[in-house]
Protein backbone atom coordinates (compact mmCIF):
# COMPACT_ATOMS: atom_id res chain seq x y z
CA UNK A 1 0.00 0.00 0.00
CA UNK A 2 2.59 2.54 0.98
CA UNK A 3 5.70 3.72 -0.78
CA UNK A 4 7.78 1.20 1.17
CA UNK A 5 8.86 -1.94 -0.61
CA UNK A 6 6.28 -3.98 1.29
CA UNK A 7 4.69 -6.45 -1.08
CA UNK A 8 1.64 -8.62 -0.47
CA UNK A 9 4.08 -11.51 -0.10
CA UNK A 10 5.94 -9.78 2.71
CA UNK A 11 2.68 -9.07 4.48
CA UNK A 12 1.40 -12.63 4.24
CA UNK A 13 4.48 -14.73 4.87
CA UNK A 14 7.38 -14.38 7.24
CA UNK A 15 10.82 -13.83 5.75
CA UNK A 16 12.34 -17.20 4.73
CA UNK A 17 15.23 -18.62 6.76
CA UNK A 18 18.41 -20.16 5.29
CA UNK A 19 16.95 -23.68 4.90
CA UNK A 20 13.81 -22.40 3.17
CA UNK A 21 15.95 -20.22 0.89
CA UNK A 22 18.04 -23.26 -0.13
CA UNK A 23 14.89 -25.28 -0.80
CA UNK A 24 13.49 -22.42 -2.85
CA UNK A 25 16.62 -22.26 -5.01
CA UNK A 26 16.57 -26.05 -5.59
CA UNK A 27 12.86 -25.99 -6.41
CA UNK A 28 13.26 -23.06 -8.78
CA UNK A 29 16.16 -24.75 -10.62
CA UNK A 30 14.31 -28.03 -11.04
CA UNK A 31 11.13 -26.39 -12.31
CA UNK A 32 13.11 -24.21 -14.76
CA UNK A 33 14.79 -27.32 -16.17
CA UNK A 34 11.39 -29.02 -16.53
CA UNK A 35 9.94 -25.97 -18.31
CA UNK A 36 12.93 -25.89 -20.68
CA UNK A 37 12.52 -29.60 -21.46
CA UNK A 38 8.80 -29.08 -22.10
CA UNK A 39 9.47 -26.17 -24.46
CA UNK A 40 12.09 -28.19 -26.31
CA UNK A 41 9.59 -31.04 -26.74
CA UNK A 42 6.99 -28.65 -28.15
CA UNK A 43 9.44 -27.15 -30.65
CA UNK A 44 10.66 -30.65 -31.60
CA UNK A 45 7.08 -31.79 -32.18
CA UNK A 46 6.43 -28.69 -34.32
CA UNK A 47 9.56 -29.52 -36.29
CA UNK A 48 8.62 -33.17 -36.72
CA UNK A 49 5.07 -32.37 -37.83
CA UNK A 50 6.33 -29.68 -40.18
CA UNK A 51 4.71 -26.74 -38.35
CA UNK A 52 7.93 -24.80 -38.64
CA UNK A 53 7.90 -25.11 -42.44
CA UNK A 54 8.23 -21.85 -44.30
CA UNK A 55 4.77 -22.16 -45.88
CA UNK A 56 3.13 -21.72 -42.47
CA UNK A 57 5.15 -18.63 -41.61
CA UNK A 58 6.03 -16.90 -44.87
CA UNK A 59 2.76 -14.97 -45.10
CA UNK A 60 3.75 -13.06 -41.97
CA UNK A 61 6.34 -11.37 -44.15
CA UNK A 62 3.57 -9.76 -46.18
CA UNK A 63 2.25 -6.34 -45.22
CA UNK A 64 -1.30 -7.31 -46.12
CA UNK A 65 -1.33 -9.97 -43.38
CA UNK A 66 -0.36 -7.43 -40.74
CA UNK A 67 -2.74 -4.83 -42.09
CA UNK A 68 -5.55 -7.33 -41.76
CA UNK A 69 -4.48 -8.30 -38.25
CA UNK A 70 -4.16 -4.64 -37.30
CA UNK A 71 -7.73 -4.06 -38.47
CA UNK A 72 -8.82 -6.89 -36.22
CA UNK A 73 -6.73 -5.48 -33.38
CA UNK A 74 -8.47 -2.12 -33.74
CA UNK A 75 -11.83 -3.92 -33.86
CA UNK A 76 -11.00 -5.70 -30.61
CA UNK A 77 -9.98 -2.44 -28.95
CA UNK A 78 -13.18 -0.72 -30.12
CA UNK A 79 -15.44 -3.43 -28.75
CA UNK A 80 -13.45 -3.69 -25.52
CA UNK A 81 -13.39 0.07 -24.95
CA UNK A 82 -17.10 0.53 -25.64
CA UNK A 83 -18.04 -2.51 -23.54
CA UNK A 84 -15.83 -1.24 -20.70
CA UNK A 85 -17.41 2.24 -20.84
CA UNK A 86 -20.95 0.87 -20.82
CA UNK A 87 -20.23 -1.61 -18.04
CA UNK A 88 -18.66 1.12 -15.87
CA UNK A 89 -21.76 3.30 -16.03
CA UNK A 90 -24.14 0.36 -15.73
CA UNK A 91 -22.07 -1.13 -12.91
CA UNK A 92 -22.33 2.08 -10.85
CA UNK A 93 -26.07 2.34 -11.48
CA UNK A 94 -26.66 -1.30 -10.53
CA UNK A 95 -24.55 -0.88 -7.40
CA UNK A 96 -26.52 2.21 -6.37
CA UNK A 97 -29.73 0.24 -6.81
CA UNK A 98 -28.32 -2.69 -4.87
CA UNK A 99 -27.43 -0.57 -1.81
CA UNK A 100 -30.57 1.55 -2.03
CA UNK A 101 -32.79 1.71 1.05
CA UNK A 102 -35.71 1.03 -1.30
CA UNK A 103 -36.20 -2.70 -0.69
CA UNK A 104 -37.89 -3.46 -4.02
CA UNK A 105 -35.21 -1.67 -6.05
CA UNK A 106 -32.50 -3.41 -4.02
CA UNK A 107 -33.98 -6.85 -4.66
CA UNK A 108 -34.58 -6.26 -8.38
CA UNK A 109 -31.05 -4.94 -8.99
CA UNK A 110 -29.61 -7.77 -6.94
CA UNK A 111 -31.36 -10.30 -9.20
CA UNK A 112 -30.09 -8.46 -12.30
CA UNK A 113 -26.53 -8.39 -10.94
CA UNK A 114 -26.54 -12.06 -10.01
CA UNK A 115 -28.03 -12.94 -13.39
CA UNK A 116 -25.37 -11.12 -15.41
CA UNK A 117 -22.64 -12.43 -13.12
CA UNK A 118 -23.86 -15.97 -13.31
CA UNK A 119 -24.71 -16.38 -16.99
CA UNK A 120 -21.73 -17.12 -19.29
CA UNK A 121 -21.16 -14.23 -21.67
CA UNK A 122 -21.31 -16.59 -24.65
CA UNK A 123 -24.92 -17.35 -23.73
CA UNK A 124 -25.70 -13.64 -23.64
CA UNK A 125 -24.07 -13.27 -27.05
CA UNK A 126 -26.25 -16.05 -28.48
CA UNK A 127 -29.25 -14.29 -26.99
CA UNK A 128 -28.39 -11.07 -28.84
CA UNK A 129 -27.43 -12.98 -31.99
CA UNK A 130 -30.25 -15.49 -32.21
CA UNK A 131 -33.16 -14.40 -30.02
CA UNK A 132 -33.35 -10.64 -30.38
CA UNK A 133 -33.44 -10.66 -34.22
CA UNK A 134 -36.54 -12.85 -33.99
CA UNK A 135 -38.34 -9.84 -32.59
CA UNK A 136 -37.40 -7.83 -35.64
CA UNK A 137 -34.56 -5.93 -33.99
CA UNK A 138 -31.54 -6.01 -36.29
CA UNK A 139 -28.47 -4.85 -34.40
CA UNK A 140 -25.15 -4.27 -36.18
CA UNK A 141 -22.65 -7.01 -35.31
CA UNK A 142 -20.62 -4.48 -33.30
CA UNK A 143 -23.47 -4.14 -30.81
CA UNK A 144 -24.28 -7.84 -30.85
CA UNK A 145 -20.86 -8.47 -29.32
CA UNK A 146 -20.43 -5.24 -27.30
CA UNK A 147 -23.74 -5.27 -25.42
CA UNK A 148 -23.57 -8.82 -24.03
CA UNK A 149 -19.93 -8.41 -23.03
CA UNK A 150 -20.81 -5.10 -21.34
CA UNK A 151 -23.81 -6.61 -19.53
CA UNK A 152 -21.76 -9.54 -18.25
CA UNK A 153 -19.05 -7.19 -17.01
CA UNK A 154 -21.51 -4.75 -15.42
CA UNK A 155 -22.72 -7.41 -12.99
CA UNK A 156 -19.17 -8.03 -11.81
CA UNK A 157 -18.34 -4.32 -11.70
CA UNK A 158 -21.45 -3.59 -9.61
CA UNK A 159 -20.06 -5.94 -6.97
CA UNK A 160 -16.58 -4.41 -7.26
CA UNK A 161 -18.07 -0.94 -6.71
CA UNK A 162 -20.11 -2.21 -3.79
CA UNK A 163 -16.98 -3.59 -2.16
CA UNK A 164 -15.41 -0.15 -2.66
CA UNK A 165 -18.34 1.67 -1.09
CA UNK A 166 -18.28 -0.71 1.87
CA UNK A 167 -14.56 -0.07 2.28
CA UNK A 168 -15.10 3.67 2.88
CA UNK A 169 -15.19 4.14 6.68
CA UNK A 170 -18.64 4.77 8.12
CA UNK A 171 -17.39 7.90 9.85
CA UNK A 172 -17.08 9.62 6.46
CA UNK A 173 -20.81 9.21 5.90
CA UNK A 174 -21.66 10.28 9.44
CA UNK A 175 -19.53 13.40 9.16
CA UNK A 176 -21.12 14.33 5.84
CA UNK A 177 -24.65 13.81 7.19
CA UNK A 178 -23.89 15.80 10.30
CA UNK A 179 -22.92 18.91 8.34
CA UNK A 180 -26.30 18.69 6.65
CA UNK A 181 -25.61 16.89 3.37
CA UNK A 182 -28.53 14.76 2.18
CA UNK A 183 -27.87 11.01 1.87
CA UNK A 184 -27.73 11.34 -1.94
CA UNK A 185 -25.21 14.14 -1.84
CA UNK A 186 -23.20 12.26 0.77
CA UNK A 187 -22.93 9.34 -1.64
CA UNK A 188 -21.97 11.55 -4.61
CA UNK A 189 -19.56 13.95 -2.92
CA UNK A 190 -17.98 11.88 -0.17
CA UNK A 191 -18.43 8.12 -0.51
CA UNK A 192 -18.28 7.44 -4.27
CA UNK A 193 -15.11 9.45 -4.98
CA UNK A 194 -13.29 7.54 -2.24
CA UNK A 195 -14.78 4.19 -3.25
CA UNK A 196 -13.68 4.71 -6.88
CA UNK A 197 -10.16 5.44 -5.75
CA UNK A 198 -10.13 2.19 -3.79
CA UNK A 199 -11.38 -0.01 -6.64
CA UNK A 200 -9.42 1.46 -9.58
CA UNK A 201 -6.90 -1.42 -9.62
CA UNK A 202 -9.64 -4.10 -9.58
CA UNK A 203 -11.55 -2.21 -12.27
CA UNK A 204 -8.58 -2.31 -14.59
CA UNK A 205 -7.99 -5.99 -13.94
CA UNK A 206 -11.62 -6.53 -14.89
CA UNK A 207 -10.77 -4.93 -18.26
CA UNK A 208 -8.64 -7.99 -19.01
CA UNK A 209 -11.76 -10.14 -18.69
CA UNK A 210 -13.63 -7.79 -21.04
CA UNK A 211 -10.86 -8.07 -23.65
CA UNK A 212 -10.90 -11.84 -23.40
CA UNK A 213 -14.71 -11.92 -23.63
CA UNK A 214 -14.55 -10.07 -26.96
CA UNK A 215 -12.73 -13.01 -28.56
CA UNK A 216 -16.05 -14.77 -29.17
CA UNK A 217 -16.94 -11.95 -31.60
CA UNK A 218 -16.58 -14.47 -34.43
CA UNK A 219 -19.96 -15.90 -33.36
CA UNK A 220 -21.57 -12.73 -34.70
CA UNK A 221 -18.95 -12.34 -37.50
CA UNK A 222 -17.64 -9.09 -36.13
CA UNK A 223 -14.13 -8.51 -37.51
CA UNK A 224 -12.07 -8.45 -34.31
CA UNK A 225 -8.55 -9.80 -33.92
CA UNK A 226 -9.77 -13.35 -33.36
CA UNK A 227 -12.19 -13.34 -36.30
CA UNK A 228 -9.55 -11.92 -38.65
CA UNK A 229 -7.04 -14.47 -37.41
CA UNK A 230 -9.54 -17.21 -38.29
CA UNK A 231 -9.94 -15.79 -41.78
CA UNK A 232 -6.16 -15.80 -42.24
CA UNK A 233 -6.03 -19.38 -40.96
CA UNK A 234 -8.47 -20.59 -43.61
CA UNK A 235 -6.67 -18.60 -46.30
CA UNK A 236 -3.22 -19.94 -45.48
CA UNK A 237 -4.11 -23.24 -43.80
CA UNK A 238 -1.95 -22.26 -40.83
CA UNK A 239 -3.71 -23.05 -37.56
CA UNK A 240 -0.73 -23.28 -35.23
CA UNK A 241 1.34 -20.34 -36.43
CA UNK A 242 -1.60 -17.95 -36.66
CA UNK A 243 -3.05 -18.86 -33.26
CA UNK A 244 0.42 -18.51 -31.72
CA UNK A 245 0.75 -14.98 -33.10
CA UNK A 246 -2.79 -14.07 -32.03
CA UNK A 247 -2.13 -15.40 -28.54
CA UNK A 248 1.01 -13.30 -28.27
CA UNK A 249 -0.93 -10.18 -29.30
CA UNK A 250 -3.65 -10.87 -26.69
CA UNK A 251 -1.01 -11.46 -24.05
CA UNK A 252 0.60 -8.13 -24.94
CA UNK A 253 -2.72 -6.28 -24.70
CA UNK A 254 -3.49 -7.77 -21.31
CA UNK A 255 0.07 -7.29 -20.12
CA UNK A 256 -0.27 -3.59 -20.93
CA UNK A 257 -3.56 -3.44 -19.02
CA UNK A 258 -2.02 -5.19 -16.04
CA UNK A 259 0.92 -2.79 -16.03
CA UNK A 260 -1.58 0.07 -16.01
CA UNK A 261 -3.39 -1.45 -13.04
CA UNK A 262 -0.15 -1.89 -11.11
CA UNK A 263 0.76 1.71 -11.86
CA UNK A 264 -2.67 2.94 -10.73
CA UNK A 265 -2.53 0.82 -7.58
CA UNK A 266 0.81 2.32 -6.69
CA UNK A 267 -0.44 5.81 -7.37
CA UNK A 268 -3.62 5.53 -5.33
CA UNK A 269 -1.72 3.87 -2.49
CA UNK A 270 0.60 6.79 -1.93
CA UNK A 271 -0.67 9.75 0.05
CA UNK A 272 -2.16 12.44 -2.12
CA UNK A 273 -0.04 15.54 -1.87
CA UNK A 274 -1.57 18.76 -3.03
CA UNK A 275 0.30 21.02 -5.41
CA UNK A 276 0.63 24.02 -3.13
CA UNK A 277 2.23 22.46 -0.08
CA UNK A 278 5.79 22.04 1.03
CA UNK A 279 6.68 18.88 2.91
CA UNK A 280 4.27 16.45 4.49
CA UNK A 281 4.61 16.56 8.26
CA UNK B 1 -33.12 30.65 31.96
CA UNK B 2 -35.82 28.26 33.06
CA UNK B 3 -38.61 29.95 31.14
CA UNK B 4 -36.63 29.99 27.89
CA UNK B 5 -37.12 27.23 25.33
CA UNK B 6 -34.16 24.85 25.65
CA UNK B 7 -31.91 24.50 22.58
CA UNK B 8 -31.94 20.73 23.03
CA UNK B 9 -34.54 18.82 24.97
CA UNK B 10 -34.96 15.07 25.41
CA UNK B 11 -38.20 13.71 26.85
CA UNK B 12 -38.58 10.10 27.96
CA UNK B 13 -36.11 8.86 25.35
CA UNK B 14 -35.75 5.08 25.16
CA UNK B 15 -33.57 2.98 22.91
CA UNK B 16 -32.76 -0.72 22.61
CA UNK B 17 -30.07 -2.53 20.69
CA UNK B 18 -31.85 -5.85 20.39
CA UNK B 19 -32.30 -6.94 24.01
CA UNK B 20 -29.88 -4.36 25.34
CA UNK B 21 -31.67 -1.35 26.83
CA UNK B 22 -29.12 1.37 25.99
CA UNK B 23 -31.13 4.46 26.86
CA UNK B 24 -33.71 4.33 29.66
CA UNK B 25 -36.21 7.13 30.00
CA UNK B 26 -33.73 9.93 29.40
CA UNK B 27 -34.94 13.43 30.26
CA UNK B 28 -32.52 16.22 29.64
CA UNK B 29 -32.54 19.82 28.51
CA UNK B 30 -29.71 22.04 27.41
CA UNK B 31 -30.22 25.79 27.40
CA UNK B 32 -28.58 28.42 25.26
CA UNK B 33 -24.96 29.00 26.21
CA UNK B 34 -24.87 26.01 28.49
CA UNK B 35 -21.97 23.54 28.46
CA UNK B 36 -23.14 20.11 29.48
CA UNK B 37 -20.67 17.32 30.16
CA UNK B 38 -21.83 13.71 29.85
CA UNK B 39 -19.70 11.38 31.89
CA UNK B 40 -19.91 7.72 32.78
CA UNK B 41 -18.33 4.30 32.36
CA UNK B 42 -18.02 2.86 28.87
CA UNK B 43 -21.21 1.22 27.73
CA UNK B 44 -23.26 3.60 29.85
CA UNK B 45 -24.97 5.04 26.76
CA UNK B 46 -23.43 8.51 26.83
CA UNK B 47 -22.12 8.39 23.25
CA UNK B 48 -25.39 6.92 22.02
CA UNK B 49 -27.29 9.69 23.77
CA UNK B 50 -25.06 12.31 22.15
CA UNK B 51 -25.58 10.76 18.71
CA UNK B 52 -29.36 10.62 19.01
CA UNK B 53 -29.46 14.42 19.19
CA UNK B 54 -28.68 14.72 15.46
CA UNK B 55 -30.27 11.39 14.66
CA UNK B 56 -27.10 9.48 13.82
CA UNK B 57 -28.84 7.04 16.17
CA UNK B 58 -32.58 6.59 16.05
CA UNK B 59 -34.70 6.28 19.19
CA UNK B 60 -37.49 3.83 19.97
CA UNK B 61 -39.74 6.15 21.92
CA UNK B 62 -39.80 9.57 23.52
CA UNK B 63 -39.13 12.90 21.91
CA UNK B 64 -36.14 15.02 20.97
CA UNK B 65 -36.85 18.72 20.53
CA UNK B 66 -34.52 21.25 18.97
CA UNK B 67 -35.56 24.76 20.00
CA UNK B 68 -38.98 23.36 20.83
CA UNK B 69 -39.47 21.66 17.45
CA UNK B 70 -39.43 17.91 17.09
CA UNK B 71 -36.35 16.45 15.39
CA UNK B 72 -37.37 15.53 11.82
CA UNK B 73 -37.17 11.85 10.88
CA UNK B 74 -35.77 12.10 7.35
CA UNK B 75 -35.35 14.07 4.16
CA UNK B 76 -34.41 17.70 3.68
CA UNK B 77 -35.85 18.72 7.06
CA UNK B 78 -33.52 16.32 8.84
CA UNK B 79 -30.52 17.47 6.77
CA UNK B 80 -31.46 21.06 7.55
CA UNK B 81 -31.64 20.34 11.27
CA UNK B 82 -28.33 18.49 11.22
CA UNK B 83 -26.72 21.46 9.51
CA UNK B 84 -27.69 23.57 12.53
CA UNK B 85 -26.06 21.24 15.06
CA UNK B 86 -22.31 20.75 14.90
CA UNK B 87 -20.81 17.35 15.58
CA UNK B 88 -17.24 16.47 16.46
CA UNK B 89 -16.31 12.78 16.45
CA UNK B 90 -13.80 10.76 18.40
CA UNK B 91 -12.04 9.72 15.19
CA UNK B 92 -12.21 13.20 13.54
CA UNK B 93 -13.77 11.83 10.32
CA UNK B 94 -12.29 14.50 8.09
CA UNK B 95 -13.08 13.84 4.43
CA UNK B 96 -9.99 11.90 3.40
CA UNK B 97 -10.04 12.87 -0.29
CA UNK B 98 -10.42 16.59 0.27
CA UNK B 99 -7.96 19.24 1.41
CA UNK B 100 -8.30 20.84 4.84
CA UNK B 101 -9.77 23.96 3.25
CA UNK B 102 -12.26 21.91 1.20
CA UNK B 103 -13.25 20.01 4.35
CA UNK B 104 -14.28 23.30 5.95
CA UNK B 105 -15.91 24.88 2.88
CA UNK B 106 -17.89 21.82 1.72
CA UNK B 107 -20.80 22.37 4.11
CA UNK B 108 -21.18 26.11 3.53
CA UNK B 109 -20.95 25.72 -0.28
CA UNK B 110 -23.16 22.64 -0.64
CA UNK B 111 -25.68 23.22 2.13
CA UNK B 112 -25.77 26.93 2.89
CA UNK B 113 -25.08 27.85 -0.77
CA UNK B 114 -22.42 30.34 0.29
CA UNK B 115 -20.40 31.62 -2.71
CA UNK B 116 -17.05 29.83 -2.91
CA UNK B 117 -14.83 32.86 -2.33
CA UNK B 118 -16.78 33.93 0.76
CA UNK B 119 -16.82 30.37 2.11
CA UNK B 120 -13.06 30.14 1.60
CA UNK B 121 -12.34 33.45 3.28
CA UNK B 122 -14.45 32.44 6.24
CA UNK B 123 -12.87 28.97 6.37
CA UNK B 124 -9.39 30.51 6.45
CA UNK B 125 -10.48 32.69 9.36
CA UNK B 126 -11.77 29.65 11.24
CA UNK B 127 -8.66 27.61 10.48
CA UNK B 128 -6.59 30.52 11.73
CA UNK B 129 -8.67 30.64 14.88
CA UNK B 130 -8.02 26.96 15.64
CA UNK B 131 -4.36 27.38 14.69
CA UNK B 132 -4.07 25.28 11.52
CA UNK B 133 -4.33 27.91 8.79
CA UNK B 134 -0.92 27.04 7.37
CA UNK B 135 -2.11 23.44 6.75
CA UNK B 136 -5.08 24.57 4.62
CA UNK B 137 -3.88 22.96 1.38
CA UNK B 138 -2.79 19.63 2.82
CA UNK B 139 -4.95 16.53 3.04
CA UNK B 140 -6.07 15.15 6.43
CA UNK B 141 -3.60 12.23 6.43
CA UNK B 142 -0.74 14.74 6.53
CA UNK B 143 -1.90 16.30 9.82
CA UNK B 144 -1.45 15.14 13.40
CA UNK B 145 -4.47 13.91 15.32
CA UNK B 146 -4.70 17.12 17.33
CA UNK B 147 -4.58 19.21 14.16
CA UNK B 148 -7.21 17.04 12.49
CA UNK B 149 -9.56 17.39 15.43
CA UNK B 150 -9.14 21.18 15.41
CA UNK B 151 -9.99 21.16 11.69
CA UNK B 152 -13.07 19.05 12.50
CA UNK B 153 -14.15 21.72 14.98
CA UNK B 154 -13.60 24.43 12.35
CA UNK B 155 -15.64 22.37 9.87
CA UNK B 156 -18.55 22.33 12.32
CA UNK B 157 -18.21 26.02 13.15
CA UNK B 158 -18.36 26.94 9.46
CA UNK B 159 -22.03 25.93 9.52
CA UNK B 160 -22.78 28.51 12.27
CA UNK B 161 -24.36 25.86 14.48
CA UNK B 162 -26.86 26.60 17.26
CA UNK B 163 -25.23 23.93 19.37
CA UNK B 164 -22.31 21.57 19.14
CA UNK B 165 -22.01 17.91 20.10
CA UNK B 166 -18.62 16.50 21.04
CA UNK B 167 -18.43 12.69 21.14
CA UNK B 168 -15.25 11.90 23.09
CA UNK B 169 -13.25 14.45 21.11
CA UNK B 170 -9.93 13.75 22.82
CA UNK B 171 -10.13 9.98 23.39
CA UNK B 172 -8.27 9.07 20.19
CA UNK B 173 -5.50 11.61 20.71
CA UNK B 174 -1.96 11.16 21.93
CA UNK B 175 -1.65 12.74 25.40
CA UNK B 176 0.43 15.69 24.21
CA UNK B 177 -2.26 16.69 21.72
CA UNK B 178 -5.22 16.64 24.07
CA UNK B 179 -4.65 20.14 25.43
CA UNK B 180 -4.50 21.86 22.04
CA UNK B 181 -7.98 20.53 21.30
CA UNK B 182 -9.35 21.28 24.77
CA UNK B 183 -8.07 24.86 24.50
CA UNK B 184 -10.17 25.38 21.37
CA UNK B 185 -13.18 23.94 23.19
CA UNK B 186 -12.64 26.12 26.24
CA UNK B 187 -12.48 29.13 23.96
CA UNK B 188 -15.77 28.13 22.32
CA UNK B 189 -17.44 27.71 25.69
CA UNK B 190 -16.23 31.16 26.76
CA UNK B 191 -17.81 32.65 23.64
CA UNK B 192 -21.15 31.24 24.68
CA UNK B 193 -21.50 28.19 22.41
CA UNK B 194 -24.11 25.70 23.56
CA UNK B 195 -22.23 22.43 23.94
CA UNK B 196 -22.87 18.82 24.83
CA UNK B 197 -19.57 17.10 25.54
CA UNK B 198 -19.00 13.41 26.14
CA UNK B 199 -15.61 13.25 27.81
CA UNK B 200 -13.47 11.82 30.57
CA UNK B 201 -11.45 15.05 30.89
CA UNK B 202 -12.31 16.07 34.42
CA UNK B 203 -10.26 19.24 34.33
CA UNK B 204 -12.16 20.39 31.29
CA UNK B 205 -15.46 19.53 32.96
CA UNK B 206 -14.52 21.50 36.07
CA UNK B 207 -13.20 24.51 34.21
CA UNK B 208 -15.94 25.11 31.69
CA UNK B 209 -19.06 23.04 32.20
CA UNK B 210 -22.22 24.32 33.85
CA UNK B 211 -23.58 20.90 34.52
CA UNK B 212 -22.26 17.39 34.71
CA UNK B 213 -24.58 14.51 33.88
CA UNK B 214 -23.47 11.11 35.10
CA UNK B 215 -24.81 8.09 33.23
CA UNK B 216 -24.64 4.38 33.97
CA UNK B 217 -26.46 1.45 32.36
CA UNK B 218 -28.41 3.72 30.02
CA UNK B 219 -29.79 5.88 32.79
CA UNK B 220 -29.03 9.32 34.11
CA UNK B 221 -27.89 8.50 37.63
CA UNK B 222 -27.20 11.98 38.86
CA UNK B 223 -26.50 15.48 37.68
CA UNK B 224 -25.20 18.64 39.22
CA UNK B 225 -22.64 21.41 38.97
CA UNK B 226 -19.10 20.16 38.39
CA UNK B 227 -18.08 21.06 41.94
CA UNK B 228 -21.06 19.23 43.45
CA UNK B 229 -20.52 16.20 41.28
CA UNK B 230 -16.78 15.83 41.55
CA UNK B 231 -16.43 16.78 45.22
CA UNK B 232 -19.66 15.40 46.66
CA UNK B 233 -21.07 12.69 44.43
CA UNK B 234 -24.34 11.41 45.82
CA UNK B 235 -24.68 7.95 44.30
CA UNK B 236 -22.43 4.96 44.91
CA UNK B 237 -22.14 4.40 41.16
CA UNK B 238 -20.71 7.89 40.71
CA UNK B 239 -18.37 7.51 43.69
CA UNK B 240 -17.04 4.20 42.30
CA UNK B 241 -16.62 5.69 38.85
CA UNK B 242 -14.77 8.77 40.12
CA UNK B 243 -12.50 6.58 42.24
CA UNK B 244 -11.69 4.42 39.25
CA UNK B 245 -10.78 7.27 36.90
CA UNK B 246 -8.78 9.07 39.54
CA UNK B 247 -6.79 5.88 39.95
CA UNK B 248 -5.60 6.39 43.51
Amino acid sequence: MSAHATSMRDALYEAPGPRTRRLTIIGTTISMILVAIGLALVVRQFYVTGQLDAKYWSFFAEWSTWRYLLKGFVGTLEVAAMAAAISLVLGILLMLGRISSNRLLAIVTRIIIDFFRGVPSLLLIYFFYLVIPQYGIRLPSFWMITLPVALAASGVLAEVFRAGVNAVPKGQTEAALSIGLTPGKTMRKIVLPQALRIVVPSLISQLVVVVKDTTVAYVVSYPDLMQNARVLISNHDSVVSMYLVAAVIYILINFAINQLSIYMARRSGTPIISRTTENPT
Amino acid sequence: MADQIPVIELQHVDKHYGKLHVLRDINLSVHKGEVLVLIGPSGSGKSTLCRTINRLETIDSGQILIEGKELPQEGRELAQMRAEIGMVFQSFNLFAHKTILQNVTLGPIEVLKTPKNIAEAEAMELLDRVGVAEQAHKVPAQLSGGQQQRVAIARSLAMHPKAMLFDEPTSALDPEMINEVLEVMVELAREGMTMVVVTHEMNFARRVSNRVVFMADGQIVEEGTPDEFFDHPKSDRAKDFLDSIRGH
